[in-house]
């Protein structure tokens, strides 16, 4: 084995080890890595050489340092409905592809060219039609075609910029050159995932990067942000700018989130957005704010459920309206999905002839349209030498059971006849060495005030078979980070600056309702979690020593907590005979496991991670990675529930510690905090309900037991260093402002919250929920708990059980107050009339 | 003819809608045989957004907003129109079918590449063995276009009946052609889908029928309420009206609103409103001859 060189210039000995010498590139593509077996191209040498000198073994672990970093940064999709959910959309393989300066120069120049027609073509279309009068278009392409949006027709976009953001896939042709397979238009994604891909893999080989001379990716970002900033004539501070996404039920909900932060776009979904007199606002709990640009990653067609598809929640019902009044600038503007018409791209090199006068310097994936004559001689002549793909409705994909030369004659204008694809292949880690894996490769463009700036960069995309490297399950489909070599010393540029924050969309510390609501209600779960987490634990401590459990006097109590809360099932009485071992285990392992118990540890869990997902832009990388530890609570079904439930509560305030510090304290942290005040003010107010009976009777144990639940035992013992006593106990627990386990805390932090929410300087008297929480801290405080004592006949405990459920129902009304108040002013849920009666007679 | 035409359409809500989005096709467009003398919108609560364009097919399109609650939206569309009787060829005199489909798709000179829009599926008209099977019976080879076409209008007048219940606004039209039954919109979808099939131009006519006839006349199906028809081109005349719930050839009672693709292009009302819970709608329609 030869040890080559891990630094310096290329060597041009030929190298060969145990990592490469087996990569086998088919014979008839092209080969990106090696210029023959055993040769690696010049530019990849250095590459390969450092490769070479790490063992199989570093390789390996980066590999999966990556991974990791891919599944704690929540780049999978379907993380809640699929219990083996964890397919990662273009999952990250640490080889980068390596693309030369004179390849990249060449390939960005064809790039330029490519958009510049493109959104030649899109205003011609959406506007005046002469390549269509004059023949240029056949009229099949527009007429025929569900990507030509005839609502959009006659809109004039800010800037008057049809294509302000332009993706291709290329491919390298078996003599290497690129062609491009597909172009984007409408709302090309990837581009968040060529940025993680950057972060991750600059990290996995810090030395490498910087090493080699690699064109940076923050300045494209820069560009784009100037140029929308410009476009709209948009102030530098505080710019009316969002990121639409579908929701986390997108695949790639990860990219939105990511781009959003890096970008500094709030993340808003169409339910956040409203139009008003052609105006787009967005939602917030103190009114509406004016929304000048929206990058949309919402497809045309799910853009304006008003103006398109009806029915449907996402996208904004209006917002084609507000496109028209030049009101907001859309990043692209809608309709120009039209630029991802298969067929199109057949017609481009004469198009760029006819509106540039030269030829296109990136050539098509060879291609047939059977909408014209020849197109269709030639697919029918060679139909079995070629694929046959639908030519503009992607949901048209002919059926391979049907006579396919029957339904291309039936309807020509529906096909694409194209040549096999045969990609280049490139080196990707496969379980222990480099493996040839098929690849393209995505590229962006976006508008500048000059025209066009290309990303020096991508998304590599490979897989081991060409079918599922042009499929549509990027799940399926693996990716890698596209590094543009530059001939020049490239000026250090930090990706990470812009991560570290949260996008506020603010003027003034305001927040979408929507965001509050999620945010509030991770609050409640996160400490509902917590709380369960803590009695199952004490439940668990007592059965795993020697004693019987009928021995244990405190249990009864512990398990009456779990019952009252929902966790275990039935009602256990006073006095009542324990359940045998047996089933007591078997209903332990149902409060901890059982998906379908709603109040059970893993179910809880699920509601905070999906809470979470709701609002995975406002909490920290850091965060984020620490809650999708909680995932693998499901699978542990650990051998020892205790060690699991500690883990669980360290991840558990490991979260909540990462969330609350990285969160200015602004609205976002008071919603969440009021979540979890009300929670845990609920819990605590139980929890005495409950143990008030006991702790009398069994006194020390039941008093240790609720001091222990409510995590003050420590505090208990540095403050009285007494035995434990039912009346300090109590104060400790309800009285003490100074505790932040008591109620009284609760209560007051709430009451300090909804003194600062907004629009409370614009009233003269006070809101319910205001009333309602000095209320219930005033009762707190005037509590007295002297006369709390061991009963004799009567029970003295009367008062404090009323006041106990007069507390309780104080904070259901409370939180619903909250709710009626800020969250659910502005109804969302849009209802679609068709009149009249919805025909025609 | 002079007509003054009333369109009125209320919405009442359960609980108030706190915004209401709505899109009108409700003022008539001009055509060669028809003039609008006047027109105009009353709408109740007064919107605080209106904005009047002419859409991608020259129809006249209104888009309104009311933004604040409101348990009641009333939308009255009154206009004056003046028709007269198109000139229609004679049927047997027009080309074949045969040589019409070849010139559109040939679309060789401007005057046909208007029609071209109107030869594929749209959203609510798919093309299907059935649509073309039904209207390929109308037109054997060297059959004139226009004869054809009264031919299928006429089949699908006696072959199919009038009956509101059995369908829906989702109703396909190989549905209809199953079932044999619907109003006006599913038998124009019908005929439009049949004479695409083949290669034709046709598109979807909204609009209105007198409600009085004319003393001794009877009155026509689809009077008391907004009415569809179909417009087939016709190579050296123009775009020619069919009426198949009627089987007739539209004179100077039917006042054309708008045309499209289908009925989703040109639906008189729709909208999208943001609470309201459940709501009532009523629709009436008067069109009363002027003297």
């Amino acid at each position: 084995m030869i040890t080559p060189e891990p630094t310096g210039p290329a060597s041009s000995q030929p190298s060969s080890s145990s990592l490469f010498e087996v990569l086998a590139c088919p014979p008839e593509g092209y080969c990106e890595a090696f210029a023959s077996p055993g040769t690696p191209r010049p530019h990849w040498q250095p590459l390969i050489a450092a490769l070479e000198a790490m063992s199989p073994q570093v390789l390996a672990n980066r590999q999966d340092r990556v991974r990791r970093r891919r599944h704690e940064d929540g780049a999978t999709f379907n993380l809640f409905d699929d219990p083996a959910g964890r397919a990662t959309p273009w999952a990250l393989d640490v080889m980068p592809l390596l693309v030369t300066a004179a390849e990249w120069a060449a390939l960005e120049a064809g790039l330029l060219q490519r958009a510049r027609v493109m959104e030649k073509i899109l205003a011609d279309v959406y506007g005046p039609q002469r390549l269509l009068r004059e023949g240029h278009l056949p009229p099949a392409l527009l007429f025929a075609n569900p990507r030509f949006l005839r609502p959009c027709h006659g809109i004039q976009p800010v800037g008057k910029r049809f294509l302000t953001f332009y993706a291709a896939d290329l491919y390298r042709d078996a003599r290497g050159r690129f062609r491009v397979l597909r172009d984007y238009g409408a709302n090309p994604c990837g581009l968040g995932y060529a940025l993680e891909n950057r972060i991750a893999i600059s990290r996995v080989f810090p030395e490498l990067y910087h090493k080699a001379q690699i064109r940076r990716l923050a300045p494209f970002f820069q560009t784009f942000h100037q140029a929308t900033l410009q476009r709209a004539a948009l102030p530098r501070e505080e710019p009316g700018i969002v990121l639409l996404t579908p929701g986390p039920e997108s695949r790639i909900y990860f990219e939105h989130a990511l781009l959003s932060r890096y970008l500094g776009y709030p993340l808003v979904e169409g339910q956040d957005l409203t139009v008003r007199n052609g105006k787009v606002f967005l939602k917030k709990l103190a009114g509406l704010e004016p929304v000048e640009a929206i990058f949309r990653h919402t497809a045309d067609a799910f853009s304006d459920p008003f103006a398109l598809r009806r029915g449907t929640t996402a996208g904004v019902a209006g917002l084609i309206q507000a496109s028209r009044e030049q009101s907001v600038d859309v990043i692209n503007p809608i309709g120009s999905g039209f630029a991802d018409t298969p067929a199109l791209a057949v017609f481009l090199p004469a198009l760029y002839r006819q509106l540039a006068g030269e030829d296109l310097l990136l050539e098509n994936h060879p291609s047939w349209w059977c909408g014209t004559p020849d197109g269709l001689d030639h697919a029918l002549s060679n139909i079995s030498q070629l694929t046959v793909e639908p030519a503009m409705d992607p949901s048209g994909a002919p059926d391979r059971e049907t006579d396919l030369r029957a339904a291309i004659q039936a309807n020509p204008h529906a096909f694409l006849a194209r040549e096999p694809l045969r990609p280049a292949t490139a080196p990707a880690w496969g379980p222990n060495r480099a493996e040839a894996r098929f690849t393209l490769m995505r590229v962006f463009v976006c508008a500048t005030a000059e025209g066009f700036a290309v990303m020096p960069g991508g998304l590599a995309i490979t897989a081991t078979d060409v079918g599922t490297l042009t499929g549509d399950l990027p799940e399926q489909q693996q990716s890698k980070d596209v590094w543009v070599l530059s001939d020049q010393p490239v000026v250090p540029f930090s990706l990470m600056g812009g991560l570290h924050e949260v996008a506020e969309f603010s003027r003034g510390s305001d927040l979408p309702s929507r965001v509050a609501d999620h945010l509030l209600w991770l609050g409640r779960y996160l400490e509902r979690s917590e709380g369960r987490v803590r009695r199952l634990r004490a439940v668990f401590r007592r059965l795993s020593g020697e004693t019987r459990a009928s021995d244990i006097p405190e249990l009864p109590f512990l398990l009456n907590l779990l019952v009252a809360e929902g966790a275990l099932p039935g009602t256990l009485r006073e006095g009542e005979i324990l359940p045998r071992y047996r089933e007591l285990s078997a209903q332990l392992q149902e409060a901890l496991y059982n998906q379908d118990r709603p109040e059970s540890v893993v179910a809880v869990l699920a509601r905070v991670r999906e809470a979470a997902r709701n609002v995975r832009d406002r909490l920290s990388l850091d965060s984020w990675r620490v809650i999708n530890r909680l995932e693998s609570f499901a699978d542990a079904q650990a051998d020892d529930p205790l060690e699991l439930l500690d883990d669980t509560l360290f991840t558990l305030s490991a979260f909540s510690g990462l969330a609350m510090e990285s969160m200015t304290r602004g609205l976002g942290w008071r919603f969440m905090d009021m979540g979890r005040r009300v929670e845990r003010a609920m819990n605590q107010t139980r929890l005495i309900r409950i143990g008030l009976p006991r702790a009398c009777t069994a006194s020390r144990s039941a008093l240790e037991a609720l001091l222990e639940v409510s995590d003050s035992i420590m505090t208990y013992r540095s403050r009285y260093r007494t035995a434990f006593q039912l009346a300090p106990v109590l104060d400790l627990l309800l009285a003490d402002e100074t505790n932040p386990k008591s109620l009284a805390f609760q209560l007051s932090q709430l009451a300090s919250h909804v003194e600062n929410l907004p629009g409370r300087g614009s009233r003269r008297f006070a809101a319910p929920e205001e009333r309602l929480a000095l209320e219930m801290l005033t009762a707190v405080r005037l509590l007295d708990l002297t006369d709390v004592a061991c009963p004799g006949n009567r029970d003295p405990h009367d008062d404090l059980a009323e006041f106990l459920e007069r507390m309780a129902a104080h904070l259901i009304q409370f939180a619903q107050q909250i709710s009626a108040h800020f969250l659910s002013r502005v109804p969302a849920t849009p209802h679609f009339s068709m009149g009249p009666g919805g025909r025609q007679p | 003819m002079k007509y003054r035409v009333c369109h009125k359409t209320t919405y009442r809500y359960a609980e108030p809608a706190s915004l209401s989005q709505n899109e009108l096709y409700l003022l008539p467009r001009e055509t060669g045989t028809q003039k609008v003398i006047e027109s105009g919108l009353s709408i109740l609560p007064q919107p605080q957004y209106l904005h009047r364009r002419t859409d991608y097919f020259g129809n006249n399109v209104h888009i309104f907003m009311v933004q604040h609650p409101h348990r009641e939206l009333a939308v009255t569309a009154t206009s004056l129109v003046e028709t007269t009787c198109p000139a229609t060829p004679a049927p047997e005199q027009t080309p074949s079918w045969e040589s019409v489909v070849q010139q559109l798709a040939a679309h060789a000179d401007p005057a046909t590449l208007e029609p071209c829009q109107f030869v594929f599926a749209s959203p609510l008209i798919e093309l299907t063995d059935g649509t073309r099977d039904y209207a390929h019976t109308s037109f054997p080879p060297g059959r004139p276009l226009l004869a054809g076409a009264l031919d299928l209008m006429a089949r699908i007048f006696t072959e199919f009946t009038y009956d509101k219940g059995a369908t829906t606004v989702d109703t396909s039209v190989d549905q209809v052609l199953t079932n044999r039954k619907g109003v006006c919109q599913d038998f124009a979808h019908l005929a439009i889908g049949g004479l695409r099939s083949l290669g034709l131009a046709a598109r979807y006519v909204s609009g209105y029928l007198e409600t009085t006839p004319p003393p001794g006349k009877p009155k026509l199906t689809g009077a008391d309420a907004s009415h569809a028809w179909v417009s087939l081109f016709v190579p050296g005349h123009g775009w020619i009206d069919l009426d198949p719930t009627n089987n007739l050839i539209p004179g100077e009672a039917h006042i054309t609103v708008a045309w499209g693709r289908d009925y989703g292009d040109v639906t008189p009302v729709k909208g999208v409103v943001m609470g309201g819970g459940a709501h009532t709608l009523s629709v009436t329609v008067d069109v009363k001859k002027q003297v």
